[in-house]
């Protein structure tokens, strides 16, 4: 494929579909909120599509599809970009996950869910500490804020306080990625760059599965 | 008139290519039309600034608004953005999206660093919290400084449709694949919010409970958003291939129908105007001049 | 001029067990009509993917045989070049808009800009094809706001104002309601009357006896016949693979089944007409003689 710019060379390097699945990426980010905001949950879930492609593409478009999304989201509420940096570690981490074949069994997903949470809530915590005092502009703020002023100590508190709610956000986020992993049609995953984790490798006994959307 | 190597067939020698039926012509908004064979324009002196400089400028107004320290920077910076705006008849729009931010993120953010942060002089007592001229006058300069950082974003995003700004990216080379991912996201969430709720309705209607407990609600979550995630992820294969068919992928250089206009020199000069005053900002707290 | 030749041709697509093509063999013709006509999984999409590239290079597998496509190998080919030579409209309307233009002027412009075409050939091209296919009046609305009909005459659209004379069409007309089936056939017989070579899967037998040259039945991924429309929906094939007939003829061979056969075996609504009244006209004679 002759392409000339860096940024094509690159991308064409994961194949066609990568392209297309980080938009779609971007927009299950913001729907899981959505949706989460319709049943009326108390959890964010904003990074499903980043853990997802991470899964299903590899780290890079992963990361991709979490900075953006964090870009996209600072158009709002732009007090979340320097956490950026947790959306595209979770991209690199879901990548390298998948590649491990952590996200074919469900408790080692499970598992996994601590480790986002521990860089969600651990380096979330870090960043609100330098860069907000510890005191960050959100309910989280709030909490923090009240806790420390009833004696505990600021850094502790935002620990204490970030930690548990993003183990909160990222056990159903990795289950619901479980999920879709598990549903997703075969032909899919053989034009996926990390689709090879998830085939298994004896194929359908008697079907031509050709696209399913053309006859 | 030239056309392209691909018309093997020859077009017969009618009217030349560019008159229409008379149907067509009655039909056709020839305004819009020709608005393509000129630069893009949004009939405003502001917004027809290229969509870089503008982010030189903005992105300039908020460091200068961090780096001099004192509360008159970051003052001065967020009163900047609402007469940029007004100049760029956004203002209504943006005097209410801003005053939404300084309320929901300033104030919470003063008020957490006034009653939380300690100092020397108690300006009062609310029961054991202590709060001091210190963090008050912290908290402002902080609330401040996030404000004048936030306005800055939300205003670029007022004065530049996000077309023109991936036109002007791609002027300068960025890959036209990287600029779909862009636009193709914000078409995305769209296109799956709309699917959220069609989904959301046809599995109520089949019985999944939306309201109730909080354990029906949470159960409600996969039955919702497994189909949505699944019909979005297969279209993604058709997708691809309609790109391709227009020439997506091939190689080759990309023409644009929109163009922007040649920057003028006013433009350029004050560009270097804002680059100038960041750098006077900077090396003058370095300097401690201020 | 030939305009795709496959020899032995058999693919299997990489997960399945069963192959989707066994041992095709074609000769197409440019300037023809070609109907494709199957039940479900029958290989019919598989060809048309195979014709334009998007096999091997998008859809995985084992290919064997020869592929020649407008003279020139299908190893060849630069994938992505194929999309300047042969046009492709799928069958899903709403896959195929891109998704990141917020006309459809420019939604159709896109494929141009792809190609590099200039900006005025570009605008002439494209008011051409708009006028061609009767959109006027939407040419300034959001391509994502449209209906199904509307989506694909703009997918056509964008795929004609590309100019390849050479254009696969899979059962475009699936997903409309039969005001926009018509529409779109209305489409196809233009095409045809400029003289493209259309590839065309569609399940509308009476359509497809209107417009096509050439019928290619398949059947469990392999060609069954190939021949001209006539001799092709008058033999038994059909039967065979259980694809029904046009309305029309079926209505003579039932005819023809209760003693009663026109003098000649129509495979149109004219010519159906036409058959109906001169038997009319006999019987009336005949009465009228006693």
């Amino acid at each position: 494929m002759s392409t000339k710019n860096g940024f094509s060379r690159f991308v064409a390097g994961y194949g066609r579909l990568t392209l297309l699945m980080i938009p779609i990426g971007i927009a299950i980010n913001f729907i899981g909120g959505q949706i989460a905001v319709l049943l009326k949950l108390p959890i964010y879930l904003d990074s499903i599509g980043t853990i997802l492609v991470g899964a299903l593409c590899g780290g890079i478009p992963g990361a991709l599809v979490g900075g953006i999304s964090n870009i996209l989201n600072s158009i709002t509420s732009p007090t979340n970009i320097p956490y950026a940096i947790l959306s595209i570690i979770f991209g690199l981490l879901a990548g390298w996950f998948s590649r491990m074949g952590v996200f074919r069994s469900l408790w080692k997903t499970l598992l996994s869910s601590l480790a986002f949470a521990a860089v969600g809530g651990g380096l979330g915590a870090i960043i609100t500490l330098i860069l907000f005092g510890g005191l960050s502009a959100g309910g989280m703020g709030v909490i923090v804020g009240i806790v420390h002023a009833a004696g505990m100590d600021l850094n502790l508190a935002n620990f204490l306080v970030a930690i548990p709610a993003d183990v909160v956000d990222k056990v159903p986020t990795v289950l619901i990625v479980y999920v879709i992993l598990k549903r997703m049609p075969k032909r899919l995953f053989a034009k996926l760059p990390l689709g090879s984790v998830y085939l298994q490798k004896t194929p359908k006994r008697g079907v031509v599965s050709e696209p399913s959307s053309i006859s | 008139m030239v056309w392209s190597v691909n018309r093997l067939q020859s077009v017969e020698a009618e009217a030349p290519p560019h008159t229409l039926s008379d149907r067509a012509n009655r039909l056709i908004d020839y305004d819009f039309v020709d608005s393509f064979r000129r630069p893009a324009t949004q009939n405003n002196w502001v917004r027809d600034f290229n969509p870089i400089t503008l982010l030189l400028v903005l992105l300039s107004i908020s460091i200068i608004a961090v780096a001099v320290p004192n509360l008159v920077a970051p003052l001065l910076a967020c009163a900047s953005y609402v007469v940029i705006a007004f100049l760029a008849r956004v203002g209504k729009q943006f005097v209410l999206t801003y005053a939404k931010l300084f309320v929901v993120v300033g104030l919470l953010l003063f008020v957490l660093r006034a009653l939380f942060i300690p100092g020397k002089h108690t300006l009062f007592a609310l029961g054991t919290l202590k709060i001091s001229a210190e963090g008050v006058t912290d908290g402002l300069r902080f609330a401040l400084m996030i404000m004048a950082l936030c306005g800055a974003v939300a205003l670029y995003f007022a004065l530049v449709p996000m077309k023109l700004l991936m036109g002007a990216l791609e002027d300068r080379g960025v890959s036209p694949h990287a600029t779909y991912v862009i636009l193709a996201s914000f078409q995305a969430i769209v296109d799956l919010s709309k699917n959220t709720t069609v989904v959301m309705e046809a599995q109520k209607s089949r019985g999944i409970e939306t309201e109730g407990s909080i354990l029906n609600r949470a159960l409600a979550f996969l039955p919702v958003l497994t189909p949505v995630l699944l019909s979005s992820m297969s279209s993604t294969e058709e997708r691809a291939m309609a790109l391709d068919a227009r020439a997506f992928n091939a190689s080759g250089e990309h023409t644009h129908l929109v163009s922007l206009r040649k920057v003028p020199g006013s433009e350029i000069a004050v560009g270097c105007a804002a680059l100038l005053a960041v750098l006077v900002s900077i090396v003058g707290r370095m300097l401690s001049w201020f | 001029m030939v305009l795709v030749s496959l020899q032995n041709v058999s693919f299997t697509y990489e997960y399945a067990d069963l192959p989707a093509l066994t041992n095709v063999s074609l000769e197409l013709e440019s300037g023809l009509v070609y109907g494709v006509v199957g039940l479900n999984s029958s290989g019919k999409s598989t060809l048309c993917s195979l014709i334009r590239g998007l096999i091997p290079a998008f859809h995985q597998g084992e290919l064997s045989g020869t592929v020649t496509v407008l003279g020139k190998d299908l190893a060849e080919w630069e994938p992505a070049d194929l999309s300047r030579s042969i046009g492709y409209v799928f069958q899903n309307p709403f896959t195929q808009i891109s998704g990141i233009r917020d006309t459809v002027f420019e939604e159709i412009a896109l494929g141009l800009e792809n190609l590099g075409v200039e900006r005025d050939e570009m605008i002439e091209r494209v008011l051409e094809v708009v006028e061609q296919l009767g959109i006027e009046s939407i040419i300034a609305k959001n391509p994502n706001d449209l209906s199904g009909g509307q989506r694909q005459k703009v997918a056509f659209a964008a795929i004609i104002a590309m100019d390849a004379d050479f254009i696969v069409i899979d059962e475009p007309t699936s997903q409309l309601d039969p005001d926009a089936s018509d529409a779109v056939f209305g489409i196809i017989r233009t095409l045809k009357e400029q003289g493209k070579s259309i590839i065309l899967v569609e399940h509308k037998m009476d359509l497809l006896a209107e417009f096509a040259d050439r019928l290619i039945v398949m059947h469990e991924g392999t060609v069954v016949l190939e021949g001209d429309v006539r001799t092709v929906l008058l033999s038994g094939v059909l039967d065979q693979v259980g694809v029904p007939r046009p309305e029309v003829t079926e209505l003579a061979r039932r005819l023809d089944a209760i003693g009663r056969p026109l003098d000649t075996m129509p495979i149109t609504r004219a010519e159906a007409h036409e058959a109906l009244s001169r038997q009319l006209m006999e019987e009336s004679y005949v009465d009228h003689a006693h």
